[in-house]
């Protein structure tokens, strides 16, 4: 068994493409920890524990060069199994600041959602390269949403909603990938679509109205037609119910990101400090060290979910798009690869790999500019947190595996 | 499984296009990203680079050093020190905090502390300070700072406060800092830039000159992280320094003062003492009083009720907020009236033999054997009722008014306190309106001319008719600020009537059988003088003395004392002002042997 688990003469060799722009992003992430750092004794700063952490995921991008891609298609299912397992299992793990995210393995505790991330894109490939005959199906769409679904489920408990909307976003594009029409992603989408446009009468009318001018244009069945317009029209009204569910600081995130200035001192303060440091950054930044919101600590979680305001206050708008430039480069031959590759399950992967990445980066980013809601998603490669970093180092290192071996 | 790994080619579908879709998603999400960054850094840049900037500079008030309080000796009274507000910052708090040693230097019990903190342990008030102990003394804090690592998060802000030396008390006169609130703020002089949190003067000096004593705070901009902690100043910002409030400089004499407050010894009273020359107070003591350090930081309650309950009433400034039947001490108001009417001679003569009839009722002479006959310079060595109770009736009340009114009785001596009670000096108006006009008959004139009744004075209104006695009528209204400027008072009678009356009242000091003989000093100084026994519904007769001494130099004090229910005039109060008098003798010869 574990012969197949290597490749017989493994090689090293390193992707530019994919490489260079994930040492940009941890330099600079390296370099903003080293400015949130300052004053704090280097051994117990989280600089040191990143750079721990890095050296970690060099080690596992290292080992991961040597397995074999074709050995995780084939235990796809029973990682799957793993994963439900270990998440269910979280349940009856002691909380830690009210939620149930850990498994606690004696000296070490991991957070199984992380990497189950991996695993729910392993799944989806496989799944998807397996039935890609008939991918149109709604057999074969509904059961890849379900295998999303469940974990997602089960991480939306926990409570994550941040990891639980990764699970889900990297459904679609794996989906359309698989060649499932536009036209069906739309229609899986719009319920969605519906409870959020609900929250403001107006973008739910025109919401409506471009929802029937699509189907007009896709010609479905007349009833196919009728019956999904009104399914959206409840999905509308089933928000309000949903809305009662949510938990409380999940309504407040939302409330918060609809209005922040009205609770200028308790939920909108993060994003309130969070735009005010990257407003006053400018083009070219106070410089490392000068951001007087970073340093003066009125910008809440600095090292990890908001590090881009960091970047935002001290480098600038320049700054910022260097690390646009970075993410869009790496996902953009990310992208490119997965048309190369010659295998389906490897080009799936690197389609999953790619939105996790772009999920990550534009929803953080979002959120640290007032665009989003805060979700609690850290910004690959630059973020304090030693989980997500592997977790995300690990998709570089299967990537640059795919890519380099040309599977 | 490994089979087919191989048949898992690419998919059939032209992959190109849905690539390209995909990017232009992306694409399509980073401009969006991308705009929003350029719409905040560049196009919104100066409102949230201002906001940002007013996050963290803060203009720091630097509070004005409050001006000292000195006695004519230059003998600080009253100086500046500094206390301080504990505050931890609960997100600071660690293991490591040692929660006992702190409530033992506070005296407080530690489970108080780790309640507060408990209390602020989420949301934003974590990271702001709580008071956990107002009022800390200096030295408390420096005790703490010394083991700062045992309190990591602890924090103290600093009050300006006053400190007293340990010598002479000044209570009343001195007055007491507050702080401020919002009505004090509402009516307060806006010249004088309150704000919310300022300490101001109260009572006594400290409000009389508060706007000399004040002085002006000073401004700073500072870099402040959101504690609210004070960082480095930014470069370029401007600086207004504070400027002090003025020195004040009184014309107490903290070594007289301190031994007339020990002799009063908290006995309900007063003392106190002027210079009639200038007007210059050299003693101002009310007693019981109260400690002013109590005064830095708040009152605790039941100390405050009993303050005011209390029957002591230490709050109560008695020189002049105090008003009394004079009793006797007021007998030379009708004797000077009378000589200056030349209403009687001085031989005119009177027998007393205790008592006297007046319609139904019977008037005692303190003497109850009676003095025998009296001429008016006996009359007032003895303090013979009865002589002045024939002489009243040959005045008039409206003349005897006028004559109290012009040594200063029933208004206001206009010395530079707040709040000065007028005393009541009875008119027949008066009298008509308080008991109807058949309700009093010329009886009461009897008690009022021996300062009894409704005649109502304060100790300080005592010490001026002193003065002017003193002064042969050429004396000045008192002050304690020696930059005040004296303010003359004049009370214009013949050279005779004041001979006699001083005369007499030597007498009443260094004669035998003179009532104020235990007033009496070994000299250089002369000393002259009036008792006064002052009868009352609440108890043992207010002993009085006033008097005054003459150096060689001419330099004059005059003096008046205050015991309630404290007997005779002739004893406590006249020991009294004999004991000051021996002092200013001493300081006196001190002085001058240089």
């Amino acid at each position: 068994m574990f012969n197949k688990l290597f490749y017989s003469s493994p090689t090293l060799r390193l992707n530019p493409k994919i490489i260079f722009p994930v040492i940009l992003l941890c330099v600079i992430g390296l370099f903003i920890l080293s400015s949130t750092s300052a004053g704090t004794p280097f051994h117990s700063s989280s600089l040191y524990k990143q750079l721990i952490w890095m050296g970690a995921g060099l080690v596992a991008f290292l080992i991961i060069q040597t397995i074999r891609i074709q050995f995780f298609a084939e235990y796809t299912y029973i990682l799957y199994g793993l994963l439900l397992l270990a998440l269910g299992a979280t349940y009856f793990m002691p909380a830690i600041s009210g939620a149930h995210r850990w498994l606690n393995l004696g000296p070490i505790s991991i957070q199984p959602s992380e990497l189950g991330k991996i695993i729910v894109v392993f799944t989806l490939a496989k799944y998807l390269a397996d039935r890609h005959e008939n991918s149109n199906a709604w057999v074969v769409i509904g059961m890849a949403m379900f295998l999303a679904i469940i974990p997602a489920l089960m991480v939306f408990r926990q409570p994550d909603l941040g990891t639980a909307v990764i699970y889900m976003a990297v459904t679609l594009p794996m989906l359309y990938w698989s060649g499932v029409r536009s036209y069906y992603l739309f229609v899986i989408m719009a319920p969605l679509i519906s409870i959020l446009a609900a929250f403001h009468l107006v973008s739910f009318y025109i919401w409506i109205a471009i929802l029937i001018l699509v189907l007009f244009l896709s010609q479905p069945r007349l009833w196919v037609g009728i019956l999904l317009v009104f399914i959206n029209l409840g999905f509308g009204t089933l928000t309000s119910l949903l809305w009662n569910n949510l938990y409380p600081h999940q309504k407040q995130r939302i409330l918060t990101f609809l209005d922040p200035m009205q609770d200028p001192q308790g939920a909108g303060y993060q994003i309130i400090q969070s735009i005010t440091a990257i407003g006053s950054g400018g083009v070219l930044g106070k410089g490392l060290g000068e951001g007087t919101q970073t340093h003066l600590r009125f910008l809440p979680v600095r090292d990890t979910d908001f590090i881009v305001s960091v970047i935002g206050e001290e480098l600038g708008l320049l700054g910022i798009l260097v690390v646009i430039a970075a993410y869009f480069y790496l996902v953009f031959w990310k992208v490119t690869y997965a048309e190369i590759v010659h295998n389906r399950f490897a080009g799936l992967c690197m389609i999953g790999f790619s939105a996790l990445l772009l999920v990550h980066a534009t929803i953080n980013m979002g959120m640290t500019a007032g665009l989003f809601p805060v979700t609690g998603l850290p910004a690959p490669f630059i973020s304090y947190g030693g989980s997500f970093l592997l977790t995300v180092i690990i998709t570089v290192a299967l990537a640059n595996n795919i890519v380099s071996n040309n599977v | 499984m490994i089979s087919k790994w191989g048949e898992m080619d690419r998919f059939p579908q032209q992959l190109s296009r849905r690539k390209n879709n995909l990017i232009y998603v992306m694409i399509a999400l980073w401009l969006l990203v991308g705009y929003r960054f350029f719409d905040l850094q560049v196009l919104r840049y100066d409102r949230y680079w201002n906001r940002a900037r007013s996050n963290s500079i803060r203009q720091v008030t630097r509070p004005a050093p409050r001006g000292i309080i000195y006695d004519r000796n230059g003998q600080p009274l009253v100086d500046n020190s500094p206390i301080y507000d504990l505050k931890i910052i609960p997100v600071d708090v660690t293991e490591d905090f040692n929660f006992e040693l702190l409530a033992r230097h506070l005296q407080i019990s530690p489970d108080s502390i780790t309640a507060i903190l408990n209390n602020h342990n989420r949301g934003v008030s974590r990271f702001h300070p709580q008071l956990i102990k107002r009022h800390v003394r200096l030295e408390v804090m420096a005790q703490l700072q010394e083991s700062r690592l045992e309190f990591p998060g602890l924090f103290f802000s600093e009050l300006p406060a006053r400190i007293y030396p340990d010598s002479a008390r000044l209570s009343h006169a001195m007055g007491y800092l507050r702080t401020l609130t919002d009505n004090v703020l509402d009516q307060a002089d806006p010249a004088l830039n309150y704000h919310l949190s300022d300490v101001y003067g109260a009572a006594g000096l400290e409000m009389t000159y508060e706007p000399l004593l004040r002085g002006t705070d000073g401004v700073a901009y500072h870099l402040v992280d959101i504690l609210g902690r004070e960082l480095e100043e930014p470069p370029g910002a401007s600086y207004y320094p504070p400027v002090a409030g003025q020195d004040l400089v009184l014309t107490i004499d903290a070594r007289l003062q301190l031994r007339a407050e020990t002799l009063l010894g908290g006995r309900p009273g007063a003392a106190v003492a002027m210079d009639p020359a200038n007007g210059d107070v050299l003693v101002f003591a009310s007693s019981p009083d109260y400690d002013l350090k109590s005064f830095t930081g708040p009152i605790p309650v039941d100390l405050w009720n009993e303050w005011n309950t209390g029957k002591s009433r230490p709050l109560l400034n008695r020189v002049i907020n105090g008003t009394y039947p004079p009793g006797s001490v007021l007998k030379p108001v009708a004797a000077a009236l009378a000589l200056e009417k030349e209403v009687v001679s001085t031989d005119w003569t009177v027998t007393c033999n205790g008592a006297y009839t007046f319609g139904n009722r019977t008037f005692h002479c303190w003497e109850l054997n009676g003095h025998g006959p009296m001429d008016m310079h006996h009359a007032i060595k003895h303090s013979c009722n009865i002589y002045f109770y024939h002489l009243i009736q040959r005045l008039s009340f409206a003349d005897w008014g006028a004559m109290a009114r012009g040594f200063g009785y029933g208004s206001p001596s206009g010395i530079d306190l707040p709040y000065e009670n007028a005393g009541v000096v009875p008119t027949e108006e008066y009298m008509d309106a308080k008991y109807t006009s058949r309700g009093w008959a010329d009886g009461n004139l009897l008690n009022i001319v021996i300062g009894q009744g409704d005649m109502l004075a304060t100790p300080l209104q005592v010490v001026q008719m002193t003065s002017l006695i003193a002064t042969s009528g050429q004396a000045y209204h008192p002050h304690l600020n020696r930059d005040h400027q004296p303010e003359p008072m004049i009370l214009d009678l013949k050279d005779s009537t004041w001979r006699i009356i001083q005369k007499a009242m030597w007498a009443v000091v260094n004669a035998d059988h003179g009532t104020g003989r235990r007033a009496a000093s070994s000299g250089p100084g002369v000393v002259s003088g009036k008792t006064g026994t002052a009868q009352n519904p609440h108890g043992e007769p207010h002993s009085w003395f006033t008097g005054y001494i003459t150096m060689p130099n001419d330099q004059q004090l005059a003096v008046a004392v205050l015991i309630e229910n404290g007997g005779k005039g002739s004893v406590e109060a006249a020991m009294l002002a004999g004991e000051l008098f021996d002092l200013y003798n001493l300081l006196f010869q001190e002085s001058h042997v240089q």
